[in-house]
């Protein structure tokens, strides 16, 4: 009977880890219990709602029994399904992690902030309402920034208050975006939305405004100048949690208004896109590899990575679905790979005590798990056979040789160059003789194994394409703007 | 007509004295009274209720939170420490040009778009008949798209974990208590009691007509404010557990309500004969959470608990 196809699965992934956080606010003596549980059963619920799209397709549910255009709908395609599966997967990890991560004080606030955050996720990929994904937008945004702040200390309030400042006015944007569309359409389903938009100053004023909004939020260079900063300073479940999943929602909503709205409005856009994307592969590339924090370096990788999500635009219009699948691998791969790797550096940075590349020699031969987990993601974020990341850029690479796009595809190479680069920079003092005799703090076994289990994941990605690329055919966003 | 105009110039002449002012205090009494004239546009533009929401959250508490805050901010911050920074002009230049120009699009958008705007309002008021309330804007909030409303108020707590998580950073030592003023004494005895009163009031009149859980838990955190102000705090023994559970009031009754109607397969349904019966209990919970979690904000600092585990 529990796997009745009428079972609430997307209703329950939203209310269960807000329940969770009121539970862990009021009762801070079993957050830890809490939240496990909740992991726990948010990774079942995905695979029940895994099933109901299977069997039924496509998910759509009127809140409150009104329907679009009076009310809410929640929306879940096989995208949907695949983004919830991530976020439960890499929330799960950091749950473990976090489990002996931070000291009493830190917990207290921790375990609500963090289901709060998962809660915000799982309701803004389930969201068919541009109004219900700016609440999700924003209460997203201030648990992540309360979160960056946890720490404490000059480095991490600085950057929280960066991130503060740049998310609100994301958010503000793209409100204004929702208001102007909604004046001009009289409605905030995007489904609805996407019937009735039409080439109008407002529908391009909109595009802006909620396109600016949101590439704020995903940390598009230029608009990245606030992610190496709170990415870095932040407990190393927070970075790891940040980049994995909290840019990647952005970019997700960006991806939806993208299929449904503003695809046919944006030629141009879309090229314009393509060099930004291309511009962070290389700067974020360059600039991971001139770190001499390990941390810093890991959030300049993001910044690059990220940069490849936003090169397929360009393409896409003559190469179709396979790229938005080879989009959608890399996104999935990345947030695996790096939340495996910001984890790893937490691990090194807690057992020597610092994150200096430079002196990382020791930490890095005491701590043959955390290293592998940081090796094995870094495998990943390459583009190396067989990882999942090497699946995404392939597509991507494929997509640019075809049609001639050589910049683009020379781009991409260095970026993958690069990285290697950084990584091995990293890697490399594995194979020093160490000299210091530091003290140094014991890893807890999860702590050790939570990482590594992630890495692992992100390179078995790469043998699970087919059964991937079929779930997202699952009511495809990309049909709609792949062709024209 | 005139008034308008008179209206907007006095807005936007507010708002350019707000932002050049150089005295923290000055700007946040200027931007009270920005906040009180904006009530009166929305009053203008027939929106009582984002109007009382103004006058209470955006004038009211907004600004008692920002002279807490002032309160909190280093003595030793000399005003116009900024106009020393020497800046290259070609910078604001850039600036203004781009801001010039993001304004200008923005503004052929805004003059393109239909007066009468093609809005839901003929939906909302089609379906009024089975919200429970009678109020379009109570409907809209809390049946309609009650999710909305669910998640906004779990916002609301969000932002208080946020200050508190902060606050236990650096543990400095609560503020002394300032002696017994009577002035404030006596007023504080009188008002306290009008405003939980009015609180009351606009929430039970928010069923039909403006009022409601938002505005009569700021009305409700005024009371808090002023209590605050006259140096009362909450005793240790309840600042534990029990201000836990009434900051989560709200929410808590929000999504066990959720949770209960998912048992008829459909998130958040409210049965028809017991919606405003139904709604008026949401509303009920949620303003008293709002109210203490506002009075909280305007604290700053995380009471101190009994047994010392501030």
């Amino acid at each position: 009977m529990i796997l009745h196809s009428e079972t609430p699965w997307p209703a329950l992934l939203i209310l269960l880890p807000l329940a969770a956080a009121m539970l862990s606010f009021l009762f801070p003596r079993s957050a830890k219990f809490t939240g496990v549980v909740t992991a726990i059963i948010i990774a079942l619920a995905v695979v029940g709602f895994g099933w109901h799209l299977q069997s039924e397709g496509v998910y759509r549910h009127a809140v409150g029994g009104w329907g679009a255009p009076l009310g809410i709908d929640l929306y879940g395609d096989g995208l949907t399904l695949l983004m919830l599966a991530v976020t439960a997967l890499v929330g799960l990890a950091i749950t473990l992690y976090s489990l002996d991560y931070f000291n009493t004080e830190q917990a207290r606030w921790f375990w609500p902030l963090w289901l709060l955050l998962w809660a915000a996720l799982n309701a803004l990929f389930l969201s068919a309402d541009i109004f219900n994904l700016y609440i999700t937008l924003e209460l997203m945004g201030m648990a992540a920034v309360a979160l960056v702040a946890l720490k404490g200390g000059r480095d991490a309030l600085n950057g929280a208050m960066r991130y503060l400042l740049a998310t609100l006015l994301g958010s503000l944007a793209y409100l204004f975006g929702v208001v102007l569309l909604y004046h001009g359409y009289g409605t905030v389903d995007i489904a609805l939305l996407a019937e009735r938009i039409d080439h109008q100053p407002v529908a391009w004023a909109a595009l802006g405004l909620m396109g600016a909004g949101l590439l704020l939020k995903t940390a598009l260079f230029p608009l990245h100048f606030w992610l190496p900063a709170a990415h870095a300073s932040a407990p190393a479940p927070v970075s790891a949690l940040l980049s994995a999943l909290v840019v990647k929602a952005s970019f997700y909503i960006f991806l939806r208004l993208w299929f449904a709205l503003f695809a046919p409005l944006g030629g141009e856009v879309a090229w314009l896109l393509g060099l930004l994307g291309a511009l962070a592969i290389l700067w974020g590339s360059w600039q991971a590899l001139r770190q001499t924090r390990l941390k810093l370096l890991v959030a300049y990788s993001t910044v690059a990575q990220l940069g490849y999500l936003f090169v397929a635009f360009p393409l896409a219009a003559v190469a179709g679905v396979v790229l938005w699948h080879g989009v959608i691998y890399l996104l999935i791969s990345h947030a695996l790979a790096k939340a495996a790797m910001f984890m790893a550096a937490g691990n090194l940075l807690r057992f020597g005590g610092h994150d200096r590349i430079v002196d990382l020699n020791r930490s890095v031969q005491q701590l043959p798990l955390s290293t592998a987990a940081f090796a094995l993601a870094g495998v990943s974020i390459m583009g190396l056979p067989p990882s999942g990341g090497f699946i995404g850029k392939w597509l991507l690479l494929e997509a640019a040789l075809q049609q001639g796009q050589w910049a683009l595809a020379a781009v991409m190479i260095v970026g993958g160059l690069l990285a290697a680069a950084y990584i091995f920079k990293v890697l490399g003092y594995a194979f020093t003789p160490s000299t210091s005799r530091e003290e140094s703090i014991p890893i807890p076994a999860t702590m050790a194994w939570a990482p590594l289990l992630l890495a692992f994941a992100s390179i078995l990605l790469g043998f699970l394409a087919p059964a991937l690329f079929s779930l997202l055919d699952i009511g495809s966003p990309f049909e709609r703007g792949a062709g024209s | 007509m005139l008034f308008d105009a008179l209206l907007g110039l006095l807005l936007l002449g507010l708002a350019w004295l707000l932002l050049s002012c150089r005295d923290l205090f000055k700007a946040i009494v200027l931007f009270v009274a920005f906040g009180l004239l904006m009530a009166i546009v929305w009053v203008r533009l027939d929106a009582p209720d984002v109007a009382l929401a103004e006058v209470a959250i955006g004038a009211g508490l907004t600004g008692a939170l920002l002279m807490s805050a002032l309160a909190k901010l280093p003595v030793d911050n000399p005003p116009g420490r900024y106009s020393n920074e020497k800046t290259h002009w070609l910078l604001p230049l850039t600036l203004a040009l781009m801001l010039l120009l993001v304004a200008s699009g923005l503004g052929y958008a805004l003059w393109s778009l239909p007066v009468i705007a093609p809005g839901l309002s003929g939906e909302v008021a089609a379906n009024l008949e089975q919200s429970g309330v009678s109020n379009p804007v109570t409907a809209v909030l809390l049946n309609f798209r009650g999710y909305d409303t669910l998640l906004e108020i779990v916002v609301l707590l969000l932002a208080l974990l946020g200050v508190w998580s902060l606050n236990s950073l650096d543990a400095t030592p609560a503020t002394a208590e300032k002696p017994a003023n009577l002035v404030l004494d006596t007023l504080m005895r009188l008002l306290v009691p009008l405003l939980i009163l009015v609180a009351a009031y606009l929430l039970w009149a928010g069923a039909n007509s403006p009022g409601g859980a938002f505005q009569a838990g700021a009305v409700l955190a005024a009371a808090g404010v002023l209590l605050l102000l006259a140096g009362w705090r909450l005793p240790t023994a309840l600042a534990g557990l029990p201000l836990r559970l009434a900051l989560v009031a709200g929410p808590v009754a929000f999504i066990t309500l959720a949770a209960l109607t998912l048992l008829n397969a459909r998130l958040l349904e409210l049965p028809v004969e017991h919606a405003g019966m139904l709604i008026l209990l949401l509303e009920t919970f949620a303003m008293f959470s709002i109210g203490v979690t506002l009075a909280a904000l305007f604290l700053g600092q995380r009471p101190q608990e009994r047994g010392g585990s501030a």
